[in-house]
């Protein structure tokens, strides 16, 4: 208890916050885009190189859009050749039918498309994961029937255009101006992709594509998202098609068909899908290989079959994920042999070095404390070696040491959003409601499955602050339970008030912004992002904002801060820099716990915390819950009975469906119902 | 006549259809991997035994084993080697890269090699039962390919049913789907199920495709139309239920051929793959292909 002031204090001056500037990264990436393409127009281009340069780059325009869309937020649509082939048939119909230029025709039908996309997508983007693609993989089937069929657009052939991008009587001039056209169109592109990546909507979009129930269950407005994304993906396709048509001055045929679909998903998975340099670096890589050797051309598919298969076996990432492994691994290396050669030299600890060293990459690293949660630290969960959170190695937990600003804003935060309870009748900080003002009412809640009967009649209600267990054998009904208050799950009867209005009609991710919070049974984290980040996607402001706002604005360091706080109040500063997945059980347990106090939120659901932990975790988290339970309603399902009736205030037992028991501590341990059912007495 | 012929036509096309949506499904419910070479395993099957009769000069007996066992042999290494080494390894992958992209690359490469070994002409391995179209009193013609692949597909998938309704190893199959670690720990090699069904389903659309040939022809791309159709019928059926992806394959086929004979020849095509389209997004979660919400 001495050691937590000590350590924490140590936590807090070892590690800086992840970067402040948020637009270097997307700057960067545009940059190394543009100067390259700078550097190879300049020099070529009018040779060879600079023609399949451009037309690489008109590839990868589309795929950066590809990247946002399929690979990091895996909503895979085949919809890219279809919209490619709208915007070159757009520009060639405007300016060779019209005589529109080019580059006008260009941007209006880049505008336009989004349009198209927004009402295709309207109907599209109800469905997802394979729905998704099974409905839109015979888009380019129809776009071939369509097109070969339309003789204005030159049926099975194609179109020419009469003028390029930048028209001009010289051949020379016409080259150069269109690659350095086609290079800001790409450089614009993938400032765009990346900007949104790495903005707090980024993180809205990779919880998506990991895992569409979490995202859910933290706020993110999925529905939206995914038509947002269809809009982006489609309108980065027909800028590519439009920049292709007035680029290569003619639109053939093929351009919309199949095969388009599937050079550009090779072109992103080769890559790496999840990264939007990574996605141009795969446009060049297969534009190369198949304008390469007579060989390779004339056997194109063999050494695409093989690449795509050797690189997704090596890196699931694809050639981007490789290269960051060798960055890692070079960086990892570096400052290890600087603290090595410094630790011998003074006999100092290298962990300091290490630290230091580490302060100015982006994840706050705060010297690698806490031991206890990293798996790398295995001979005893608990080891503690004194250089940790106290929290976490000393068995105990004091919520009065850690963070008092998070608990005080935990404490006076307001009633739930569109409660009808008038403002006065708020609980005052630390003090008890007004007793008719219960939290969440739930009355009379059933669930069938088919014929099958989960909850029959349920009804409990739980006040604004305190613990109240939820326990049963396994198939009682506790978990769907959880899951209808959490908004997963929609009863097929009986009501759920929350600060006194109807629930039942609210989707998880506004119950979720009314201060609803939960955790799974099953550990849901995002693997391959720091525990910092995992927690964040509690703390996101941007879930009413628009796709369009991550380019203008990131907020992600504000979600960041705030998700620190609630690091620091569990004690747990010190691994905010570590991969989630390279941590213990606990350590996961305790990043869900994190994330799901992070929002603040009024009403906890609680699914098995303590399942998989250890006698001491068990303990730690018992502390940790008496605290959360002074601020916030916790609905704890549980099947460790000790610590449900050394925490709850109040028990309620289900068995097949139906409330055997409700009630206090002590009538649950005496219980004649509860030791038959669940003690086996 | 007319509707009954367009009928016969469509139902054969139809069988053809859900003989691969098949293959798809009892993989996919094995492994949670769609098989997109599967048409490739059939293009490979008529190609390479009529390439063997016709330019080697083989008898039609040993021109079908060699290819067959060819097809088998494929299947069983790129199980082994690739894979093993995507799924069996530390890093056990996930998601829509193994899901699409490792089948999708086989396709490639085998269509690669199809095409150094067999070029690009249209090919179609011998019929089995050679002669006219059976005519009746009627009116109605049926090509005798035709009701060889009628009685193959209706004869695989009943063996189909059979085997996952009534057999242990059928019930395990079944268990690899739902879930991966679950059936792994009750002591269920999924590894091996996975490569058996591969090799299995493999076998079973090369000779699919060296009775189905004789009707369409084949070419060394023609297999990753059929796998296309073959995926949207299995998409009908969920991914996971072989029965409801049959049933699917043989709808479609009588769409088609419906669609072709009344309305457009042109345009059958197109409407079909709108029809289809639309028909998923009327109720996306119909399918059961959205993963459920965890907890």
């Amino acid at each position: 208890m001495v050691t937590s002031k000590v350590t924490l204090g140590a936590a807090r001056g070892a590690g800086g916050l992840p970067g402040r500037r948020t637009l270097a990264g997307p700057l960067t990436s545009a940059g190394v885009v543009v100067g390259v393409g700078v550097v190879v127009m300049a020099l070529f281009a009018q040779a060879y190189v600079g023609s399949v340069f451009v037309l690489a780059l008109t590839y990868a325009i589309v795929t950066a859009g590809m990247a946002v869309q399929i690979g990091f937020s895996q909503q895979v649509a085949f919809s890219q050749s279809v919209f490619m082939g709208l915007g070159a048939y757009g520009v060639a119909v405007l300016n060779t039918r019209l005589g529109m230029p080019s580059l006008l025709a260009a941007l209006l039908v880049t505008l336009g498309s989004g349009v198209v996309a927004l009402l295709l997508g309207a109907i599209v983007s109800r469905a997802s994961g394979l729905a998704l693609a099974v409905a839109t993989i015979t888009f380019p089937f129809i776009a071939v029937g369509f097109v070969s069929s339309a003789s204005y657009l030159g049926g099975n052939i194609g179109m020419p255009l009469t003028g390029s991008l930048w028209p001009s009587a010289s051949s020379t001039a016409t080259a150069v101006g269109n690659g350095f056209i086609t290079v800001a169109v790409a450089g614009i592109a993938v400032f765009v992709a990346t900007r949104v990546l790495s903005s707090d909507i980024g993180l809205e979009l990779y919880v998506l594509g990991v895992d569409e129930g979490m995202a859910m269950a933290n706020g993110v407005s999925t529905a939206k998202r995914r038509l947002e994304l269809f809009v982006l993906g489609s309108m980065f396709a027909a800028l590519g098609g439009a920049v292709y048509a007035g680029t290569q001055l003619f639109v053939p045929a093929t351009l919309v068909d199949a095969t388009t679909e599937l050079s550009l998903l090779m072109m992103l998975f080769v890559g790496g899908r999840r990264s939007v340099l990574g996605a141009v670096f795969g446009a060049f890589t297969i534009q190369y290989v198949s304008g390469q050797s007579n060989f390779v051309s004339v056997n194109i598919l063999i050494v695409e079959g093989v690449l795509i298969t050797v690189v997704l076996l090596v890196e699931p990432e694809g050639l981007a994920g490789i290269g960051m492994s060798l960055v890692r691994w070079v960086r990892r290396s570096v400052p290890a042999l600087a603290a090595r050669s410094a630790a011998s030299a003074t006999g100092a600890a290298a962990g300091g070095a290490v630290g230091g060293a580490a302060t100015g990459a982006a994840p706050a690293r705060a010297g690698n404390a806490a031991p206890a949660l990293e798996r790398s630290a295995a001979p005893g969960l608990q080891g503690a070696d004194g250089d940790g959170p106290a929290a976490m190695t000393d068995g105990s937990w004091d919520a009065g040491q850690a963070a008092p600003d998070f608990r005080a804003a935990w404490q006076g935060r307001q009633a739930p959003q569109g409660a009808q309870a008038p403002q006065g009748a708020q609980a005052p900080p630390g003090g008890a409601g007004p007793a008719a003002s219960m939290l969440l009412e739930c009355a009379g809640i059933g669930k069938d499955y088919g014929a099958l009967r989960v909850l029959d009649d349920v009804s409990l209600t739980l006040p604004d602050r305190g613990i109240f267990g939820l326990c049963g054998p396994n198939g009682a009904g506790k978990s769907t339970l959880l899951n209808i208050i959490g908004g997963s799950v929609a009863p097929s009867d009986g009501t759920v008030l929350y600060g006194g209005a109807d629930m039942a009609r609210l989707p998880p991710q506004e119950r979720f912004r009314r201060g609803v919070s939960r955790t799974f049974q099953a550990v849901h984290l995002i693997a391959g992002r720091t525990v910092l980040d995992n927690v964040a996607v509690a703390c996101l402001d941007s879930h009413r904002s628009s796709l369009a706002t991550g380019i203008v604005r990131n907020r992600l360091n504000e979600a960041r801060d705030k998700a620190m706080t609630a690091l620091e109040y569990l004690g747990m500063r010190g691994v905010s820099g570590t991969d989630v997945s390279s941590l213990t059980l606990e350590g996961q347990r305790m990043v869900e716990l994190a994330r799901a106090i992070a929002s603040k939120p009024r009403l906890l659901l609680l699914d098995e915390p303590a399942s998989g932990l250890s006698e001491t975790q068990r303990e730690r988290l018992k502390q940790m819950l008496r605290a959360v339970g002074e601020l916030t309603s916790v609905l704890l399902v549980e099947h460790d009975l000790g610590l449900v009736a050394a925490t709850a205030e109040k028990i309620f037992v289900l068995a097949s469906g139906r409330l055997v028991f409700a009630g206090g501590p002590e009538g649950f341990r005496n219980s004649e119902v509860v030791n038959s059912l669940l003690v086996g007495l | 006549m007319k509707f009954g012929n367009l009928l016969i036509a469509g139902l054969i096309t139809g069988s053809i259809y859900a003989a691969f949506a098949v293959c798809i499904a009892v993989w996919y419910r094995v492994s949670n991997i769609l098989n997109l070479a599967v048409g490739d395993f059939a293009m490979i099957g008529a190609l390479g035994v009529d390439n063997l009769m016709r330019v080697k000069h083989w008898p039609l007996g040993a021109a079908v084993a060699a290819t067959v066992g060819t097809v088998a042999a494929t299947a069983y290494v790129y199980d082994r080697v690739v894979l093993r080494l995507a799924q069996d390894g530390r890093r056990r992958q996930e998601g829509i890269v193994i899901t699409f992209f490792f089948t999708f690359a086989l396709s490639f490469f085998i269509d690669g090699v199809a095409k150094v070994l067999f070029g690009t002409d249209v090919h179609a391995a011998p019929p089995l039962w050679s002669g006219n179209s059976l005519t009746f009193a009627s009116g109605l013609h049926v090509a005798r390919a035709g009701i060889l692949v009628l009685a193959f597909a209706a004869i695989v998938g009943a063996l189909f049913t059979l085997y996952i309704r009534y057999t242990l190893s059928g019930k395990a199959i079944e268990a690899c789907g739902e879930n991966y670690l679950g059936a792994r720990i009750v002591g269920i090699d999924n590894r091996k199920y996975r490569r058996i069904i591969f090799v299995v389903t493999a076998i079973l659309a090369a000779v699919f495709g060296i009775l189905e040939s004789p009707i369409t022809g084949y070419t060394f791309s023609s297999g990753a139309t059929i796998s296309f159709t073959g995926f949207i019928a299995a998409a009908y059926g969920g991914f996971q239920k072989p029965g409801r992806a049959a049933v699917a394959g043989v709808a479609i086929g009588v769409l088609e051929a419906l669609l072709g004979g009344y309305v457009s020849g042109q345009h059958a095509d197109t409407l079909l793959y709108a029809i289809l389209a639309a028909l998923v997004l009327i109720r996306p979660s119909a399918m059961g292909l959205e993963t459920a919400v965890g907890g």
